[in-house]
């Protein structure tokens, strides 16, 4: 467990030099604010009709679309390419994979690490859409809500991280990588928006997690197989990931 | 004395039939081995598969008395440079220093600057390794390499890119090492200078084959270099004159 830790810190170490990432989270970050703006200038012209608590309350709510299906997968594509095929194709991969640490904790341990910038950059817009609700006169409605809301959805996109981590492990260009888990992200998510039927069996329909926990009463008893598919897609994603990883050579 | 190293029947081969096949050899504590061989001998599949970065198509290889598999057990006494150092571009020399140092548990502030003193790049330490010459990159792969103070070390031309001054500071650090604190060498050049001055044991590889393995001094007994050593050996293979 230790190693596991010391390489996540490495890990995170070397995202948090790489200023892309920064600058992806100011921007979204923009997006976020801009997007209460946006409420406020439709209200502005229509001389006030709707009171401002009622519009920017659960502002995040209102961004997590954005950000659970735009912003964060794009951010975790880009961390799962960098930490893995990218390293590949420099040798860099060699500096992790000469220390004494096995495969399966260093694999886990890069995947970890994408988990964790995308956790902190929702944490990130979290607090900046609240503060801009707070300070643009939205209240705090809502707030803990969409903080619950965050969290659920933290959930799905583990499962995601592990999926494009899953991907690196099949491609030998950073370039052709990114294109494919782009490619395969936005499939997914079409299919699962036209075919309904389909959408419940693949694991991009869950993204929006909290949908099925909060403001829904569904009786845990049907939400069991949706976790189970969940669990299932994890371990099939995070085992043939780890397996093709062993085998790589660098 | 204790081996540190072995390799029974060893052979990894690659899609393209290149590679090294049917090694076997072992290490002894405080050696220094060299392997002499030419390009494409399968000098760095060797050195890749002892140190995780290749998986062995058949045989096993030992450290320390451990399967290589054994990652872990096996790595944390291993400082292994093998071809070009592997930088990140973005990071500085103590960055990578720091970064080495947590996973192993008894290096600390102190030895990363013995290292890069060792190695002569103090002056350099917060400058990014992208901006490294290819010399600078190769002190700080052996700075690497050195860090955690290991008990073998897999060197694949470590002189490689390196000026005289510096190649002749690295041959006097290798022979200091295996002298003073009994750290196992192994070293793979094609040059047979280099491997003459360095080692005490060489073993010549050749397309992918051990043609020999023999303490230098034998080696030397009946060739006046190893250079004639190893040419005489790849007529012997080959059943003619090699120019």
């Amino acid at each position: 467990m230790e190693r596991f830790l010391v390489n996540l810190r490495n890990e995170l170490f070397k995202l948090s030099k790489r200023k892309k990432y920064l600058v992806l989270l100011i921007l979204g970050g923009c997006v976020c604010v801009a997007s209460a703006l946006q409420v406020l200038v439709v209200n502005y012209f229509t001389h006030g009709g709707i009171p401002r608590e009622t519009i920017l309350g659960g502002l995040m709510s209102s961004n997590l679309s954005f950000v659970l299906l735009l912003f964060l997968p794009l951010i975790a594509i880009m961390a799962a390419s960098d930490l893995f095929v990218g390293e590949q194709v420099d040798h860099t991969i060699r500096f992790s994979l000469m220390r004494p640490i096995g495969k399966g904790k260093l694999f886990f341990s890069k995947a970890m690490a994408v988990f964790v910038l995308c956790a902190f950059d929702m944490g990130v817009l979290y607090l900046v859409t609240t503060l801009t609700q707070v300070v643009l006169g939205g209240g705090t409605e809502g707030i803990l809500t969409s903080l619950g809301a965050c969290l659920l959805d933290l959930i799905p996109m583990a499962i995601l991280i592990l999926f494009f981590c899953f991907i690196n492990q099949l491609m030998k260009g950073t370039g052709l990588t990114v294109l494919l888990c782009v490619v395969l992200y936005v499939g997914l998510l079409v299919l699962g928006t036209y075919m309904p039927v389909i959408g419940g069996l693949v694991f991009t329909g869950y993204l929006r997690w909290h949908n099925l926990w909060i403001g829904i009463t569904l009786p845990f008893a049907s939400l069991l197989p949706r976790i189970g598919l969940l669990a299932g897609y994890g371990m099939i994603f995070g085992s043939c990931g780890y397996l093709l990883f062993d085998r790589k050579e660098a | 004395m204790e081996t540190v190293l072995s390799l029974d029947h060893f052979s990894k081969v690659y899609s393209n039939g290149r590679g090294a096949r049917n090694i076997t050899f072992s290490i002894k504590r405080g050696q220094v081995v060299g392997l002499l061989g030419p390009n494409g001998s399968g000098k760095t599949t060797i050195m890749k598969s002892l140190t995780g970065l290749a998986q062995p198509s058949e045989g096993m290889v030992t450290i320390f008395g451990k399967q290589g598999t054994d990652r872990e057990a096996t790595l944390a006494k291993v400082g292994a440079l093998i071809e070009q150092p592997a930088l990140y571009e973005t990071l500085s020399a103590l960055d990578h220093l720091r970064m080495a140092a947590q996973y192993y548990p008894n290096v600390g502030q102190e030895r990363i600057e013995k290292v890069l003193q060792i190695v002569g790049l103090m002056p350099y330490g917060k400058e990014r390794c992208g901006k490294f010459s290819l010399g600078m990159k190769q002190r700080m792969g052996l700075a690497l390499a050195l860090l955690s103070e290991p008990e073998l070390m897999i060197l694949d031309e470590p002189t490689n890119g390196l000026d005289i001054e510096a190649t002749v500071e690295i041959r006097e650090i290798i022979l200091h090492l295996a002298k003073e604190k009994g750290v196992t060498f192994l070293v793979a050049s094609h040059l047979a200078s280099e491997i003459e001055k360095l080692c005490d044991t060489v073993l010549v590889l050749y397309e992918g084959e051990m043609l020999s393995f023999e303490t230098k001094e034998e080696a030397l007994r009946l060739h006046p270099s190893l250079e004639d050593y190893f040419l005489a050996k790849v007529r012997d293979k080959k059943g003619s004159v090699v120019l």
